[in-house]
């Protein structure tokens, strides 16, 4: 029952990838690709290791250091990157 | 488990495909954003599989440390667009 | 030792074939700031194929040395060396068109163009002298010649890439570079 709900959430996290990753391939602005791939990007990891923190709740503080700091730090690129690019946007 | 593993590869064959083909600068940084994450979450996944702390701990570390050059680059990158009207 | 032909396996091959693959990527990379792009993403694969293959030690020595380190270093380097530093004098400072068609033929080489203000003529040619500037750019006296900018620059490369430039020519007078010295030289 646990063994089959970490695998659930871990491909759920792949379909967030995925979904999230393939319009980075087309040729839409970079703020459009930024935040599809930063939702998508942080929502699928965290799903991701939410499945393996099911799967071994042994490893509990190394996971939840890794939940966090992803939580925090994606976000934070997010802007980082939003800010940086926004100049070549303006002349497009 | 290995097949989540193979799907991961998967996903991050497409940022790869992206970096090389766009040549826009701040496109290939969007890419290589979605690379460090992603190569970070296979550690992960691949020291859960294995039951390895020691490369769980270094996932984590690069998960929280990788996107700090992220930022680094974007900002040089940043001041020299500014500063030269360096285009792409 | 891991059986790399087992069939369970086989994923760590797939992974490690990623490392030629984006190796192979930053070689044919011409501007230098895609390479530095690329040479990240090439040090996150290489992290990952190094914990793969158990060395997690490697794998941290890659992310933070080989990746951060080296790539913020090398960015800053990039940034100081591919540029040309052009005096002007302040109160008249030559139009924007003049600067956008002298950025053209710099971009293929990759150069960044630098305006560096000086009060006057003579620190403007002092300055070229002392090698603090790589050019000026003055308007001379309107008596003498019609052309209403002339551009000087002391390195005979630079002097090269922007003689063959025509937009440029009709917009300003490019004086010949020096005779080559070793009291000029770089």
């Amino acid at each position: 029952m646990i063994d089959g709900l970490s695998y659930g959430l871990m491909i759920v996290g792949l379909i967030f990838w995925f979904w999230g990753t393939l319009p980075l391939v087309g040729d839409r602005s970079v703020l459009f690709k930024l935040h599809s791939l930063s939702v998508s990007d942080t929502l699928g990891s965290m799903s991701m290791i939410a499945g393996l923190l099911l799967k071994i709740p042994r490893e509990w503080p190394l996971l939840i250091l890794a939940l966090i700091s992803l939580a925090i730090w994606n976000t934070v690129l997010g802007y980082v990157l939003a800010y940086c690019s926004y100049r070549d946007e303006d002349d497009d | 488990m290995n097949g989540i593993i193979i799907a991961m590869l998967l996903a991050l064959l497409i940022p790869i495909y992206e970096a090389y083909r766009d040549s826009h600068i701040w496109q290939k940084m969007l890419a290589f954003a979605s690379i460090a994450t992603k190569t970070s979450m296979m550690i992960l996944v691949v020291s859960v599989l294995r039951d390895d702390w020691m490369i769980g701990v270094v996932g984590v570390l690069i998960l929280s440390v990788g996107n700090a050059a992220l930022m680094l680059l974007a900002h040089v990158i940043k001041r020299s667009d500014e500063a030269g009207v360096y285009e792409p | 030792m891991i059986d790399l032909w087992n069939e369970e396996n086989l994923y760590i091959v797939a992974i490690a074939a990623l490392l030629p693959l984006t190796a192979g990527l930053v070689i044919v990379q011409v501007n230098p700031y895609f390479a530095l792009v690329m040479r990240g993403i090439l040090g996150a694969v290489a992290a990952l194929v190094y914990a793969l293959f158990g060395a997690a030690d490697v794998a941290l020595t890659e992310a933070l040395v080989g990746t951060m380190l080296s790539i913020t270093l090398y960015a800053i380097a990039v940034r100081s060396s591919l540029i040309m530093r052009l005096g002007i004098i302040e109160p008249d400072l030559p139009p924007e068109d003049l600067l956008q068609t002298l950025r053209q033929p710099l971009r293929p080489y990759h150069l960044r163009l630098e305006l560096v203000p000086y009060p006057d003529q003579e620190s403007l040619q002092a300055a070229l002298q002392d090698k603090e500037v790589h050019g000026i750019c003055f308007s001379p006296n309107p008596e003498i010649t019609h052309i209403p900018y002339e551009i000087q620059t002391r390195v005979p490369r630079l002097y090269q890439i922007l003689s063959g430039h025509l937009p440029l020519e009709t917009m300003a007078r490019l004086n010949p570079t020096p005779e080559f010295t070793p009291t000029n030289s770089l």
